[in-house]
């Protein structure tokens, strides 16, 4: 029985599954044991470009998060608080990345690193809802989709901080 | 789900809206501006559904004569209900973004992302997962 751990995206599993703190290998053993347990139909083989696709949003994704928290931890003041809990619910719902990515220094003045911010979930919002068009399953299709609302939330709020 | 029939339900939300506006900006004044401007966006989407429904010769779902979204005497009560129709709408496009391909996908992740900024503007925060339960 293959259960794909995309059968889950759609259903707020991995919402749930992100919300308990767990990442990459373990999210996906834990996510075929959720599965079995809510009793969810098996999926079929995931497709091979639907993978890439994923490992390609979990790099992009993970970046976006480093740099968030960066951004939190050099500007105290800013309350990045729920944009960090957002990025790392997205960041777990695709595959949390090993090692943190490198990312450039966030920007040493406060209106500038939000603006950047700003800039960088708009960009990320944009493209998580190009990629929703590419994915085959229609359950990461929902995913991403739904990502790409959340990321363009974040950067309107986030510009509001200003 | 057929692609159809999530666009009905998304029509369907959007009739609601556009009842529901009008409503919340006579009651208070304090919102007449922004249920305004609201209004307009919502009567341009539902257009474009319909116009899209007939497009494929599909009968579109009609308007009810009132819609049930709770008590609107508080000010509160007409932010929560305003946010709960496009949280609804937001979850209606979520679907049919899975129900479709090409450009009705794209059709519907537009909506859902002006859905999801739609909550922001009538005092909602952002989550990460628009549109999912």
């Amino acid at each position: 029985m293959v259960i794909s751990r995309r059968a889950l995206l759609g259903t707020g599993a991995a919402t749930a599954v992100a919300a308990a703190g767990l990442g990459g290998a373990a999210l996906m053993h834990r996510l075929d044991d959720v599965a079995r347990g809510v009793g969810i139909e098996p999926h079929s083989e995931p497709d091979p470009a639907d993978d890439r696709l994923i490992a390609r949003v979990a790099a992009d994704q993970n970046a976006l998060l480093a740099r968030v928290e960066a951004t939190a931890s050099k500007h105290k003041g800013l309350r990045l608080d729920p944009f960090v809990a957002i990025s790392t619910a997205h960041a777990k719902a695709v595959g949390v990345a090993a090692t943190v990515p490198d990312i450039a220094a966030p920007p040493a003045g406060r209106d500038v690193a939000v603006r950047a911010l700003a800039t960088a979930y708009a960009a990320a919002s944009r493209a998580r809802a190009a990629d929703s068009g590419k994915a085959t399953s229609p359950a990461l299709a929902r995913v991403l989709a739904s990502m790409s609302a959340g990321l363009a939330q974040c950067a309107h709020a986030v510009g509001d901080l200003r | 789900m057929t692609s159809t029939e999530a666009m009905q339900d998304w029509l369907a939300l959007e009739h609601e809206a556009v009842w529901l506006y009008p409503v919340i900006g006579a009651r208070f004044d304090a919102l007449t501006e922004r249920a305004r401007t609201s209004y307009g966006q919502h009567r341009a989407v539902r257009d474009r559904l319909l116009f899209r429904l007939h497009r494929m010769d599909i009968e579109p779902v009609p308007t009810a004569l009132t819609y049930d979204v709770g008590r609107l005497v508080t000010k509160a009560q007409a932010l929560a209900a305003v946010r709960q129709v496009e949280r609804d709408i937001a979850a209606a496009c979520l679907t049919l973004a899975g129900e479709s391909v090409g450009e009705l996908r794209t059709y519907a992740t537009a909506g859902l992302r002006r859905a999801a900024l739609a909550e922001l503007t009538w005092a909602g925060r952002p989550t990460a997962f628009p549109g999912l339960p």
